[in-house]
């Protein structure tokens, strides 16, 4: 299925369910609640109050000359307001901007770079045109003026750009991109589609609302009726237990740390007594499934949520491409990155290197960013060349190898993707992390951070050895170098996503993964 | 710094850390992110357990406090000050 067109030449309305958007501006919604929460507490407000304080909202932005065209950046953690200036900007056909807090500082002239009307923050700020989000509460408490005219109708087109988003880019200056509404209203869609999220779920969001993705399930529950709790980062594992919801929006990191916390209360003296249950205390009783992406997550804590008795699904997209693919109940297959979603298709080259045309792209072009950065990554048409290796199997399930930068050629031609013997040497408990390096292109090398001080350089060689024997020739590793000390962000190792940073660590290794005599060998 | 509850932060910070530290190994005054690899989910992990089992309500704090809440001597300073048995 493809996003329908949201309106047509005469700008007319609509109809109702074309476009999630659309409704979303211009219809109260029928029910569901929001609930806010922090450490402190919760705080819940019906869907239609949410609609109608955006609706105040964007009346008292519009008397301050926000309109449609303008661009309003929030660079603020989780909370109510964020949530009614996303709202509100829709309503005013105004784009937002949203600033990951850990990432932006509020004086370094975003309102300037970023062309923005306004900046909203809760961080301490003097630069121009940014304001404190307490002018939020400050506006909807002024008083209604009676002979104020209505909001005007508004229709997103499907190329209009609703927000500008991020990309996470672990170095240098991050490149804007901004979203379109049909490729929003596409991405929505084709989600409630395989999820079918109706009244009764609860859908728990902690992850930054900078992430135009953690939005989409408030523009659902408006949509769709059903609740939406939205919590700061801190409060995520204590608000869990108590908002008791039936989807988590997470990633692979924030799964791994709450297997961690499962597997610690199994072991705890007096602790529960089944996996199912200790799943329970952390998540609470009424999980329908987990969802996860952005990055790849390990099959073992994929394998262990769905033993505790809580589906977990993966999908793969970039912020280029939005969502294409993703697992779900009715078709999931262990190991891949689910079907294409509608509107999707998934295209390779002859090095199976994946790109991504959409029915109604993300863009054509980043919004800022150095020359040629569009041009390496999108085609004229939107196709995004992803940089990902993968294929597709007999039945549509795509399953994703790796990087084509992590591509390493042998001297005979053969190619190896480094990802699956990463992962294999990954999965020895003496092993936090690996790459692969292939200094001479006849030996693959590794080098490992070892998951304890000192290193345990048996147990390291015995993984050494269980992953090769299960590796074709040519992908077995010849040499493993133990890192003087575990990968971190401290030492630039690992990226803020947790990622290893490859380029970084062969330049702190380099002398001894170019020398022969260095290392473990393999037996 | 009550020391029930500090040896309590010490048990949980260790089973949070990677790798791993023995409780009694970890200094007090050291910096969890900086000398630990404390990550920040992790950190969120680790606090919303200690509370937990130093019955000491997590809703004492704002999100700005858990962000100053830097070494394990501020985690148990902290806790100790709402555990409403202070000594």
């Amino acid at each position: 299925m493809t996003a329908a067109p949201t309106g047509d030449l005469t700008g007319a309305r609509p109809a109702p369910g074309c476009s999630v958007l659309n409704d979303v501006v211009s219809l109260p919604p029928a029910g569901g609640t929001i609930s806010f929460a922090r450490l402190d507490g919760a705080r819940s407000m019906p869907l239609t109050e949410l609609y109608e304080l955006s609706g105040r909202l964007a009346r008292r932005l519009r008397a301050r000359g926000i309109g449609s065209g303008d661009r309003i950046g929030v660079l603020a953690a989780n909370c109510p307001e964020w949530v009614l200036l996303d709202l509100a900007a829709l309503r005013l056909k105004a784009e937002t901007a949203g600033f990951d807090p850990g990432k932006f500082d509020p004086d370094d002239d975003l309102a300037g770079r970023y062309d923005l009307a306004l900046l909203f923050t809760d961080r301490p700020a003097t630069a121009p045109r940014t304001v404190p989000m307490t002018l939020v509460g400050d506006l909807l408490a002024e008083e209604d003026d009676p002979h104020e005219p209505p909001l005007p109708q508004v229709v997103w087109e499907p190329d209009d750009v609703t927000t500008v988003k991020f990309t996470s880019g672990s170095t240098g200056v991050p490149k804007g991109l901004g979203a379109t509404a049909g490729s929003v209203d596409a991405s929505l869609a084709a989600v409630q589609e395989i999820f079918e999220h109706k009244p009764g779920d609860d859908l728990f969001v902690f992850l930054s609302l900078s992430l135009l993705q953690q939005r989409y399930w408030v523009y659902s529950a408006l949509a769709h009726g059903h609740d939406v709790t939205i919590s700061t980062y801190e409060a995520a594992f204590a608000t869990l237990r108590r908002t008791r919801p039936t989807v988590v929006m997470g990633v692979p990191a924030f799964f791994e740390t709450a297997k961690r916390q499962i597997e610690a209360r199994l072991r705890r003296p007096g602790g529960e007594d089944t996996l199912q249950e200790a799943a329970r205390r952390v998540f609470g009783d009424r999980i329908r499934y987990l969802w996860t992406g952005s990055a790849p997550a390990a099959p073992a804590m994929l394998r262990f949520f769905d033993e505790a008795g809580l589906p977990i699904y993966e999908g793969y997209g970039l912020n280029e491409t939005c969502i294409v693919t993703k697992n779900h109940p009715g078709a999931h297959r262990e190991g891949s990155v689910g079907r294409v979603l509608p509107g999707k298709e998934v295209l390779f080259d002859e090095d199976g290197v994946i790109s991504v045309r959409s029915d109604r792209p993300v863009n054509r072009a980043y919004a800022y960013a150095a020359p040629g950065d569009s041009e390496r990554v999108f085609g004229p048409d939107g196709t995004v060349r992803t940089g990902d290796v993968g294929h597709l199997d007999e039945d549509g399930f795509l399953f994703v190898r790796g990087r084509a930068d992590d591509v390493i050629v042998l001297d005979n031609g053969k190619k190896i993707v480094v990802r699956p013997m990463e992962e294999s040497m990954r999965s020895g408990a003496a092993v936090a992390e690996c790459v692969l390096f292939c200094p001479a292109q006849t030996e693959l090398v590794a080098v490992v951070s070892p998951a304890s001080l000192p290193a345990d350089h048996a147990a390291i060689a015995r993984q050494l050895a269980r992953a090769n024997a299960s590796a074709a020739p040519d992908e077995r590793i010849g040499r493993v170098i133990v890192a003087d000390e575990p990968f971190s962000e401290a030492n630039g190792l690992l990226t803020s996503q947790f990622k290893p940073r490859r380029s970084h660590i062969l330049d702190a290794y380099r002398a001894r993964v170019h020398d022969p005599k260095e290392g473990i060998h393999a037996s | 710094m009550r020391p029930d509850i500090e040896l309590t932060a010490r048990d949980h910070l260790s089973a949070v850390l990677n790798p791993p530290v023995a409780p009694e190994a970890i200094d007090p005054d050291a910096d969890l992110a900086g000398v630990y690899g404390l990550t920040s989910l992790n950190k969120v992990l680790f606090l919303t357990e200690v509370c937990e089992a130093a019955d000491v309500d997590l809703g004492h704090f704002t999100e700005d406090d858990l962000a100053d809440m830097r070494t394990l001597r501020t985690v148990a300073e902290s806790l100790t000050l709402h555990s409403g048995k202070a000594v």
